[in-house]
């Protein structure tokens, strides 16, 4: 059984009973390699559509979740269960439940990074004080707006009025976390929070996967959100120098705001201003300065200054590229995409009303942006596969996009691959309209492929 | 992905009843257990499967049994018609399977198991006929016709299933409207298999929203039946566990009942 991948959190859901003997027979030594191989910040089991379990069935999945949490450094736990099954979890292991329980996937997805922007507010209750406080703290550093309730009956009564939240947070638990440092993103900047003492560890409990995929999908600002850090050393010193380096290359900024120096050597801030690190003292001096984070590149408008050009490997593997487009139109809508016209240049959408955009970064021995650009009807054909029911919800579509672009990605990925080129993929993102997709991608040199399906035209996209 | 194309295209090539084994089935109508085991008797093919299924372990007889006139009358109209039944499928079994890492074994002693545990809950259901004996038989048909239909697309359902839990079954009904239990109707016309039979196996899908009374009891018993097989060691690593969505609302009034059901069927 493979684990279902969606954003930065991965899914195995097994079904009808489990037990100590049947387990193991869903985690092949394929499975657990390919699980080991992922790029995620969470990887879970769903009990949904699990009727039974017992102890010794669970250990066997647990087992492998925390093998893959001491390597990685992920979060690993349960989700999609009912006050019952919830039970019967504690039941089993008591004070020795080291991995986390989220009732739902929605809930789960709240604690892991993604490429959204938009803050949720959640009710939060837990008996146990110190969860409920540390659930909320993990909230708010994912940039969200945790309401906590304070007694059972404070919960229970504003839990009448569930249209105010997104999710409501109960039979949940934090085992021992993935010490992933959590990120957000406002707008277009990237918030990642850090705290205590930052030394070597930071190099694996940083997600450089998220942040390069942040920098091939345009983000321009990232800032550390740094008020809980207590001192640094000179191992996370040049982490950091060497991430402003990387950051350079894009022409994109790194912010720290609110560390100070009582316990770090005043000798590091020179350091890192030096690589082009920028301090703030609060966070609202750089969000709520308008023309500064203009200026940073965190602001609808900014663009970036420099662009990263096409080279001749990323050019010579644009077939591939192609192919792995055109061929999952075929597997998802079992028609064809044909290939109108091909040229170097901007990317020019002539009709920009009506549109919806995904793109997915990848990296590796070659390194660019695949774009695609649809008219929203046909967006919504492409995806229908994925959708399964009629629907307008346009985030619905989006996110079956987020899939679409996602299964682009495995297969260029695979295609690369058969010819000894080694990428890695990106998280995918949507845009809702093309004034968002042409903020990152107006002033970007690359092939654009104009294709047709069923009809309607749409476009591919190969940038740096 | 699969066509429509590809589905009309494998429902063209199911093939007819055997004439010996309608022959059969009409004199089990006629409850002619004589008649019906001699007609058997001129089909070689169907008198190994009769004499080779019998003789497995499962169905628990010391001696070797060979004569098809004692098989039958051993085994009763009703399940004698349900052995008629599994054979009429064991022509559709691959000689290979692509999808699923399943052996022709394993998968007639999933049916054999299928049949055994499903005579119980009838008996204790109160709801034992003919038919209803029989009905458990199409079901693995579902199964067969999932291995033949994806075998070859394997790989693309794979890359689907990294970013989306979607079933087979799912797949099939977008991209074909028709999923794999409309399919096992349509084999249950071909073989003229009693459309109450058919209705039961559909409604086994748990996606049948308009079934009522013992059809819907039937249909309940049997889908947490399949899944409970389906969870059996042998069928997990075959990946059948992941073919159709385990509908589990469908199922929770009847699961305590199941157990116990199913617990003393185990320690008979």
């Amino acid at each position: 059984m493979r684990a279902t991948v969606k954003g930065r959190v991965a899914i195995f859901q097994p079904q009808g009973f489990l037990d100590g003997n049947n387990a193991p027979s869903f985690l092949t030594i394929d499975d657990i390699k390919a699980t080991e191989a992922l790029n995620v910040d969470m990887l879970l089991v769903s009990l949904k559509k699990v009727i039974f379990f017992n102890r010794n069935g669970l250990d066997v999945f647990i087992r492998l979740l925390q093998d893959i949490r001491t390597k990685k450094h992920i979060t690993v736990g349960l989700c999609d269960y009912d006050h019952v099954k919830f039970k019967t979890i504690n039941s089993f292991y008591g004070n020795a439940l080291t991995f986390s329980l989220f009732r739902t996937e929605k809930i789960a997805e709240l604690f892991a990074s993604s490429n959204k922007s938009d803050s949720k507010t959640v009710l939060l209750y837990n008996e146990d004080a110190s969860q409920r406080s540390a659930m909320a703290i993990e909230l708010f550093d994912y940039g969200h707006n945790p309401i906590i309730a304070q007694s059972k009956k404070e919960f229970d009564e504003k839990k009448q009025t569930v249209d105010l939240y997104y999710a409501i947070i109960e039979d949940t638990y934090l085992g021992m976390f993935g010490q992933k440092i959590a990120t957000r993103v406002t707008g277009n900047a990237i918030i990642y929070t850090i705290a205590n003492f930052l030394d070597a560890e930071i190099g694996d409990t940083f997600n450089i996967a998220y942040h390069n995929n942040s920098l091939n999908a345009g983000f321009r600002l990232f800032i550390f959100d740094a008020y809980k850090v207590v001192s640094m050393n000179v191992h996370a010193l040049n982490f950091f120098t060497k991430l402003a380096s990387s950051a350079a290359e894009y022409n994109a900024t790194i912010c720290f705001v609110g560390l100070t120096f009582e316990k770090t050597p005043i000798s590091f801030k020179n350091d890192l201003e030096d690589a082009g690190m920028m301090f703030f003292d609060n966070m609202d001096d750089i969000l709520k300065n308008k023309e500064l984070m203009q200026e940073l590149g965190g602001s609808s408008s900014a663009s970036t200054k420099q662009t990263r050009t096409l080279t001749k490997a990323l050019v010579n593997e644009l077939p591939r590229f192609i192919d792995a487009t055109v061929s999952t139109i075929t597997m998802m809508t079992n028609a064809t995409a044909i290939k109108n016209a091909l040229n170097v240049q901007t990317l020019d959408i002539k009709e920009s009303k009506n549109q919806f955009a995904s793109s997915i970064g990848f990296y590796g021995d070659v390194d660019g942006l695949i774009i695609l650009v649809f008219p929203k009807n046909i967006a919504k054909k492409a995806c229908e596969l994925l959708i399964g029911e009629e629907t307008d919800d346009e985030e619905a579509i989006l996110d079956s996009l987020a899939e679409f672009v996602n299964i682009i990605g495995g297969r260029a990925k695979s295609l690369l691959g058969e010819h000894k080129q080694h990428v890695d993929i990106t998280l995918p993102r949507t845009y809702g309209d093309i004034d968002s997709l042409m903020q990152i991608a107006q002033h970007k040199k690359g092939v654009q492929v104009d294709l047709s399906f069923e009809g309607s035209n749409f476009i591919f996209f190969l940038t740096r | 992905m699969i066509t429509p194309e590809e589905v009309a295209y494998y429902i063209q090539n199911i093939p007819p009843a055997p004439s010996v084994v309608r022959q059969t089935l009409n004199y089990l109508n006629e409850d002619d257990l004589t008649k019906a085991a001699k007609c058997a008797e001129t089909d070689p093919a169907l008198k190994l499967y009769l004499k080779t299924l019998i003789n497995r372990p499962i169905y628990g007889f010391r001696q070797e049994m060979s004569d098809l006139a004692q098989i039958f009358g051993i085994l009763g109209i009703s399940s004698t018609q349900q052995i008629l039944y599994n054979y009429l499928l064991s022509l559709l079994v691959p000689k290979e399977w692509l999808l699923f890492t399943l052996s022709n074994q394993a998968f007639y002693d999933l049916q054999a198991s299928l049949g055994r545990k499903w005579e119980t809950i009838l008996k204790h259901l109160g709801l034992h006929n003919r038919d209803t004996e029989s009905s458990i038989t199409l079901l693995p048909a579902s199964i067969i016709v999932c291995d033949a239909l994806f075998g070859t697309h394997r790989s693309e359902v794979d890359q689907l299933r990294r970013v989306k839990a979607l079933d087979y079954n799912t797949i099939l009904q977008r991209l074909s409207k028709q999923n794999l239990f409309d399919l096992c109707t349509v084999i249950a016309e071909k073989w003229e298999i009693s459309p109450e039979i058919a209705r039961i196996v559909h409604a086994s899908s748990g996606l049948d929203s308009d079934i009522t009374g013992n059809e819907r009891i039937l249909a309940q018993w049997m889908h947490l039946l399949l899944f409970y097989e389906l969870s059996q060691s042998t069928y997990v690593s075959a990946g059948l566990n992941e073919f159709i969505d385990f509908q589990i609302d469908f199922v929770q009034d009847i699961y305590e009942s199941f157990m116990e059901v199913i617990s003393d069927e185990s320690n008979c």
